[in-house]
């Protein structure tokens, strides 16, 4: 029943929609194809066709050195903040709460800020306390960055709660504590897994607070950066291959997990 | 009910974090874009001197300027893409539908740094735009024109930022009731008078949302503008990063991104407002 106006419509919007694609897949199109083949004059030479260069990665030192930084920082900011979306979750949905606006905003401010201002502000004041710019510098960097997703996941799923059911935990003579770990925490532990494996993938990539914070510690996309900038070799596109092909696993494994669920087909 | 108390203790212990990791380092930054740095020496008397250089002189001013322009070109840029794309992903059903909305989304997660790079080679000397352009006839031989200009820089952002604005514009579509697409066509209106008088009216807030959030992504953007923006496509961010490094004045960068912060958070209030006024 649709009109030709709104094929014509939909077909340039595809049409869009297919080209824009490419031009967004086309790092990860490129970084495989030149991990493994060498190009010369436009054409694909594929009797050249070695994976020798992601072999040769591994005893890159630096590219290791630089993916136990990465994987260090990861897994810190994300256990912190997962820790303190929980905490302030609580805080900001317990009735009591005061100020619940003043710090939601503050929870969410690192996020919605261009990373200059976040990367410089905690440059800056580290400067003043004196504290030297190295692996707890990006750890803190990461850790506000990534705590509004990791808050925003933790809060919703609270919300979705129904309050009867602290209520009969009460009622049964748990305490706060008991009915913190064993009525909330099993509830919302999905929700904090979700949210641990987004700011695991924005941490992973995360490049322009980094800059700011790192001193001379290197993150992979630091390390990434300052190899890109001397040349392009069959081992950088292996690293790059390699780092895309972690980022969009972790991005699908969250995908997965916050796929809508028992949606009733219309029409 | 707890009392006053213990209730501000409670706040205190709770919001110590948050507030010495996020609210203690920006104050310190609006601090010191109060001081002044004399010969990398920094001088602790309150002034606004850094703000009346910035304001005072064009070179700094002026780049400023320059950036809001080029944040609203890569906003306009960005609707005119990411809308058509959103509204066709929304026709689509199913699961169909579905799997194309997380194509648009996974690039978010793609690394910034390769995707700087696939683009500049893109954009670059026997890239595939000069190449294509050569290919349909339009230019002679290889062209430099497009990278390290802001041409460039607008082009890089738009791709780089295009899923932040599709994500919010589909959220916003997929909102309106199927119910009233139905009365619309039950009523007799052509699909573009439903489109114009419904569809367009009805994702408009979240679609001013997802722009204004690509005004604030590039307007601090530091590294795209220094990657494809060569020597012309100079931008705030990159002119406050360098006070960060060679030019080394911490006090004078500070105030600029002072600046940059407020012209953030205005971006940022006015997509809180544009959501807010959504009305399904």
């Amino acid at each position: 029943m649709r009109s030709t106006g709104e094929r014509i419509a939909e077909f340039a919007a595809g049409t869009l929609t297919a080209i824009v694609f490419i031009i967004l897949y086309a790092p990860l199109i490129i970084g495989v194809l030149f991990s493994v083949v060498q190009i010369r004059q436009g054409r694909i030479l594929w009797e050249t066709f070695s994976v020798s260069p992601y072999v040769t990665l591994w005893s890159n030192q630096s590219v290791l050195s630089a993916l136990s930084n990465t994987a260090i920082v990861a897994l810190a900011s994300v256990v912190i903040a997962s820790v303190l979306a929980i905490l302030l979750a609580l805080y900001t949905e317990w009735e009591g709460a005061i100020g619940r606006r003043f710090i939601e905003l503050v929870i969410y401010l690192p996020f919605l800020l261009p990373p200059i201002v976040t990367g410089l502000s905690l440059l800056v004041s580290s400067a003043q306390l004196g504290i030297n710019r190295g692996l707890l510098t990006i750890v803190v960097g990461h850790t506000v960055f990534v705590l509004a997703v990791a808050y925003r996941l933790v809060l919703t799923r609270l919300q979705a709660l129904p309050k009867s059911l602290v209520e009969a935990s009460f009622d049964l003579g748990a305490g706060r504590w008991q009915t913190l770990r064993y009525v909330l925490m099993p509830h919302l532990a999905s929700a904090v897994m979700t949210g641990a494996v987004l700011a695991l993938t924005l941490s992973f990539d995360e490049t322009l607070i980094s800059t700011f914070v790192a001193g001379d510690q290197m993150t992979l996309p630091l390390r990434l950066w300052a190899m890109m900038r001397v040349g392009f070799t069959p081992e950088i596109n292996a690293l790059v291959t390699l780092v895309l092909l972690v980022s969009i696993a972790f991005a699908l494994i969250a995908a997965w997990r916050l796929r809508p669920k028992g949606e009733v087909e219309e029409d | 009910m707890a009392g006053r108390l213990s209730r501000w203790l409670v706040f205190a212990g709770v919001a110590a974090i948050p507030l010495l990791l996020v609210v203690a380092p920006i104050g310190t930054f609006l601090a010191i874009s109060m001081f002044r740095a004399e010969k990398h020496i920094m001088n602790y008397t309150p002034t606004v001197a850094n703000y009346a250089e910035f304001f005072g002189n064009w070179t700094y001013f002026g780049t400023y300027l320059g950036t809001i322009l080029l944040c609203f070109q890569v906003m306009a840029l960005s609707i005119l893409i990411g809308y058509p794309m959103a509204w066709f992903i929304w026709r689509q059903k199913g699961s169909r539908r579905y799997y194309l909305l997380l194509l648009a989304v996974v690039p978010l997660f793609m690394s910034y740094i390769v995707k700087l790079y696939t683009l500049r080679s893109m954009l670059g000397l026997n890239g595939l735009i000069s190449q294509m352009l050569i290919g349909i006839g339009i230019l002679e031989k290889p062209s430099q024109i497009f990278l390290f200009n802001q041409r460039a820089v607008l082009i890089t952002m738009a791709v780089i930022y295009m899923p932040f604005v599709i994500l919010p514009i589909f959220l916003a579509l997929e909102r309106i009731p199927r119910s009233l697409l139905q009365a619309s066509f039950d009523l007799g209106a052509s699909g573009w008078d439903t489109f114009r008088r419904i569809v367009l009216p009805l994702s408009l807030p979240g679609t001013i949302a997802g722009a204004l959030f690509t005004f604030v992504l590039a307007l601090g953007d530091f590294i795209t503008p220094q990657m494809v923006g060569g020597t012309t496509g100079f931008t705030i961010g990159r002119v406050i990063y360098s006070q960060f490094g060679l030019a080394y004045n911490w006090p004078f960068g500070a105030a600029m991104a002072a600046v940059l912060f407020l012209t953030a958070l205005a971006g940022i209030v006015l997509a809180g407002i544009a959501m807010s006024r959504q009305k399904i």
